[in-house]
Formats: structure tokens, sequence, C-alpha cells
């Protein structure tokens, strides 16, 4: 008879393999928006906690963070300290305004007209974001195409 | 009791029991009643075209009136969702607002597709067929009577156009849309949907626990009788579409003669509302919803079936569907996520672009699209099986509420 997986095996808790993990205990670095690095969060910005854990790796270093809403939000920087792509899981979506930083005009402009009622999946050159979920249950990333690291999978993204 | 005559699109039987999934033997659609309310697949809003949207007519009273009371129309079924939301444009009744304890007013930011429905939180006696629920918690879509936080964000749904239709009916496994979640003391716990709002100024809603008792509720649920869950009853459609299809909402499972289970196989739903669904059928497993909301089947194409999906420079946003060159039958393999039951389901993908050059059809049981972009190499894409609208077509699909009980054991499940 077939193994059938239990759900604590599959993508929900699934993290990307890394070369080197990490977890640092009572480090806050700032969060920061797509594109932007540490030094773009915006006055008064506080709506991201402290980054629960950080993983390195050879072509990026992922911070995630808990929103206050109990989201789980991941933030990938590029060696060169910038955010190339953001991804989200949890109950409530999180301020995509903040998350997308710069973006988020472009995000609106491609949203809009959509007669597809389900997930959003956005492909600009340059730009993708995809969302999808339902209540209770929502996710989503957006990555910058020409900054993902080379030898680093969009699939890891997640 | 035995049904005798097909159901064909406008035909039906005088009761009804569900029927196999397999398709072999049409789907036996429940006549209005009591607890059966007619819905249909239409153009939807004058000069839109929704393309496979399900919609019913509901009506709302101010609490304890009779005659202070509204009927809209086009509201969409949904049973991805839990609660009653109308558009305050919509709405001609004034009804009463829900507060806290300390009298401040209540609000919610509802993230919906690529935006957020925002509105106060009110109360009315809601009725469907001839099934009531009084003093119901329902949200009011209105940006102008508190401004939106700024962390709700998204697109603009503020404007029956922005959904093309009145109103969402949530008629999902939830009793409410957030649930103890919302209840939780602000922060990390607490999902973030609720607010109350002191004041109609820009920073006058904060983020708020809200007990249960008065967060957006399932209307279903708090019926005084067929309050378990709700069945859709669609008829099969061929293959091209169809402009119009009417079928049946029904309250209730096991509760009345018209509808019991059946052959349904029981899906029990995790605690997100969700199973799970292969495609292919020896792939790997995504999760998996049942959504009457969703307007078309999305999910994930493994890198070994690599659909196309639609391009169009003058329409961009057909790139949401699925292109194949000739329709696909395929098979999917649906499982709960406790090892009780596995079986495969038969689908179709046509070539959406093909499907809408027919300028009267909106009801299509082969429209489908990507949950995700294809992906770029092996390993698990990042995707849910969002079995929508089309799966539908010419079967009985159940869903049970959470905790209630039903003669295929305690909601939450779906069946079909």
């Amino acid at each position: 008879m077939q193994t059938i997986p239990l759900a604590s095996t599959l993508f929900r808790n699934v993290l990307p393999t890394c070369a080197f993990f990490a977890l640092l205990l009572g480090s806050s670095p700032a969060s920061a928006a797509l594109g932007g690095d540490v030094s773009s969060i915006g006055a008064g910005q506080t709506h991201l906690l402290a980054s629960a854990r950080i993983q390195r790796a050879a072509t990026h270093v992922m911070h995630e963070l808990q929103a206050p809403t109990g989201t789980k939000v991941r933030e990938y920087l590029g060696n060169d300290g910038k955010v190339f792509a953001v991804s989200w899981q949890g109950p409530f979506r999180p301020d995509l305004r903040q998350l997308l930083g710069t973006y988020y005009d472009t995000y609106i402009q491609a949203a809009k007209g959509r007669v597809a009622r389900g997930p959003v999946n956005i492909e600009l050159p340059g730009l993708v974001i995809h969302m999808s979920g339902h209540q209770r249950a929502f996710y989503g990333r957006a990555y910058l195409v020409d900054r993902v690291p080379q030898g680093l999978s969009t699939d890891e993204i997640r | 009791m035995a049904c005798t005559c097909a159901a064909l699109v406008g035909v039906a039987c005088s009761s009804s029991s569900s029927s196999s999934s397999s398709g072999l033997s049409p789907n036996v659609i429940a006549l209005p009643a009591d607890n059966v309310a007619e819905v249909s697949v239409d153009y939807g809003l004058p000069n839109i075209g929704y393309i496979d949207g399900l919609f019913a007519k509901i009506t709302v009273c101010v609490p304890g009136s009779t005659s202070d009371c509204q009927t809209i129309d086009h509201v969409l079924v949904d049973t991805g969702s839990s609660g009653l939301r109308l558009f305050g444009s919509v709405l001609t009744l004034s009804l009463p607002e829900l507060t806290d304890a300390n009298g401040v007013a209540l609000a919610e930011c509802t993230p919906l597709m690529s935006g957020s429905l925002w509105g106060p939180l009110r109360s009315a006696d809601f009725s469907i067929a001839n099934e009531q629920a009084s003093d119901l918690i329902i949200q009011v879509i209105d940006e102008s009577t508190y401004p939106m936080p700024t962390g709700c964000t998204g697109t603009d749904i503020s404007d029956p156009n922005d959904l093309a239709a009145n109103g969402i009916l949530g008629v999902g496994w939830s009793l409410q849309d957030c649930g103890p979640s919302c209840a939780a003391r602000v922060g990390p716990s607490n999902s973030g949907m609720y607010f109350t709002c002191s004041s109609a100024t820009a920073d006058g809603c904060q983020a708020a626990s809200v007990r249960v008792a008065q967060q957006v509720s399932n209307p279903v649920a708090f019926f005084s009788q067929d309050n378990n869950g709700v069945i859709i009853e669609l008829p099969a459609i061929p293959a091209e579409g169809a402009p119009s299809v009417t079928g049946s909402l029904v309250f209730g499972i096991g509760t009345r003669e018209n509808n019991g289970l059946g052959s349904a196989t029981v899906i029990r739903l995790d605690d997100s509302g969700d199973f799970l669904t292969k495609y292919p059928t020896n792939g790997s497993a995504s999760f998996a919803f049942i959504d009457s909301g969703s307007n078309a089947t999305f999910f994930p194409d493994s890198g070994t079936t690599h659909i196309p999906t639609c391009f169009s420079a003058k329409h961009p946003e057909v790139s949401a569907f699925y292109c194949p060159s000739s329709t696909l039958n395929l098979s999917a393999r649906v499982q709960d996520t406790y090892g009780m039951v596995a079986f495969n389901v038969d689908f179709s993908v046509a070539n959406a672009m093909n499907l809408f050059t027919s300028q009267y059809d909106v009801a299509f049981d082969n429209l489908a699209g990507p949950d995700s972009p294809p992906p770029s190499g092996t390993g698990d894409t990042f995707a849910y099986f969002d079995w929508g609208l089309p799966f539908h077509f010419g079967k009985n699909v159940f869903t049970a509420i959470e905790g209630q009980a039903t003669p295929g054991g305690s909601g939450p499940f779906a069946a079909f």
C-alpha cells in the first residue's frame, strides 16, 4: 500500500536546504522592503519583529521574521546586502506596501483588471509575484528576476 | 427515494440524493424547497461578464424587523470562505453597528485575491430560501465610514464592479472567518484581521482582539435547522460551455430527505480546511481545497506536463489561464491528510482562449490555470490545487461545518 505522506512532511514545514545554518539569538536586524537594504526601513515602521532565524548560504542570507499578525515573512538578501526576494506564509496577508516597497505600485497596476478569481501570478520582466491560498492560509512570494543570485533556484524562494 | 428522470440543465427531480463523483450517473438536483435556494452561473452584474461565478439572491433585514428588508441579487456563493459581506454602496438598510465592550466600533480587513475588503461589522437578520439567521454578524464593505488602516493593502475592492458581484456569501467549513486566533491578544498569535475604530481619522482604527461571538459568521451555522453544512448541486454542461446554468444551494447535510450524503466520499479537512491532491496522480502532493468562489481549476503543472499559459498582447490577464493546443483529459489523486481516503478524480483542461471566443458562454467545466509559475527545476512547487467552480458541474459537492454533526461524521469535511 502506498505510503500517504503526513502533512508535516509536506512543504508547509520544509525549509530550503542551505550550506550553512545558524540561529542567532538576541540580534535584531531591521526589516527591509524588496529591493531595499536594511537602511530602507521607513520612519516608525516597526511592523516586523526581530528575526526569529537567520540562514546563511554562499549566495545569500535569509532572514525569517514574524509579522505582528503571526504571518511568517522571509527576506532574502544578496551579497550586496539588498533584498532580492520576499516570501510569506500565514493566516493573514502581510502589509504588501511595506514588503514590496517601491515595487508596490507596479504590483497594483499589474494586478488590476484580473479576471481570474484565484491565485495571483504576476510575471513582468524583472519582477515575479505569486500569491495564493484562501481564508486562514495565505502565502506568496515576490522576487527580482535579475537579482536572484547565480546558483540559486527560484524554487527555493518560499 | 430513487429518481427516474435525468438531470438536464433546468430539469430536476422531485427529490434528490447525491450521486457518485465518477460522472457516470447524472447528479440529482433538489428543487427549490425550504432548505433549497436556486443559484445560477450567469453573466453577473450588467456589462461585467463574470466567468464561472455562482450567484445567489439573499435577503437582509434590520434585526427584528420584517418590513425593513432588502433583497440583493448576484451575491457570490463561496465555499472557500465564511461570512456574508455586502458592499455598502448596494445596501440601503441602516444596520446596527457592532461595538466592543467599550462601545468602540468593530471593523475588519479581509484579504481577498489581490486586495482586501475593508469595512465595519454590522448585524442583520439574514434569510435565504426559508432559512433564517437572526442577528447575524456581517461585514459591510465600505471605505468611507472608517479609513482603511495602512496595513490593509492590495488592489482596491470597494465597489461591486471591482468584484463583479454585489457581495460574497461565504458558506465554507468554518464557523467564523477568523476564529480563536482573532480572539487572542493582539500580537503574533492574532491573525490581525479585526480592528476597533474609535474615530474616522487616518489612524482611527487599531488592531484588536475580538471574541469569536463577535466575529463575522457563517450564516448557515446560525440557522435554527439545516445548519451543519451546504451542498452545491450544478448540472453537467457541454464541453464548449454554457451561457447560463441553474442549480441548487441546499442547506443541511442529512437533515432532510433531499440532502443526504448518498454515495459521496467524505474527505476530512485539516485545521486550515485543506486536503491533498497529487497531479499527476503519482507526482508530489499539493495542499488542496474545494472552492466554489474560484472561477477555474488552479493547479501547478509539474515539470513533466508543462501546460502552456495563454498569451494575448491585448488582454494580458488571460495569462492566468492554461491554453493547451487541444483539450487535455487529466487525472489527479485526491487524498485527505489523515491517510484515510485516496482516489483519482478526472478533470479536463481546455484552451481558455478558445472558450472565451464564445461571446455568450460564461460557464465552463474545463477552465483551468496555473497556481504557480512553472517551476524552474525539480522539487516541490509552492502551490495549492484549487478545485474551483468548474469541478462542481455534474456533481453534488458537500461542505460540512466544523464541529457540526452529520451522518457522515462531524465537520469539517468536503464530500462529493
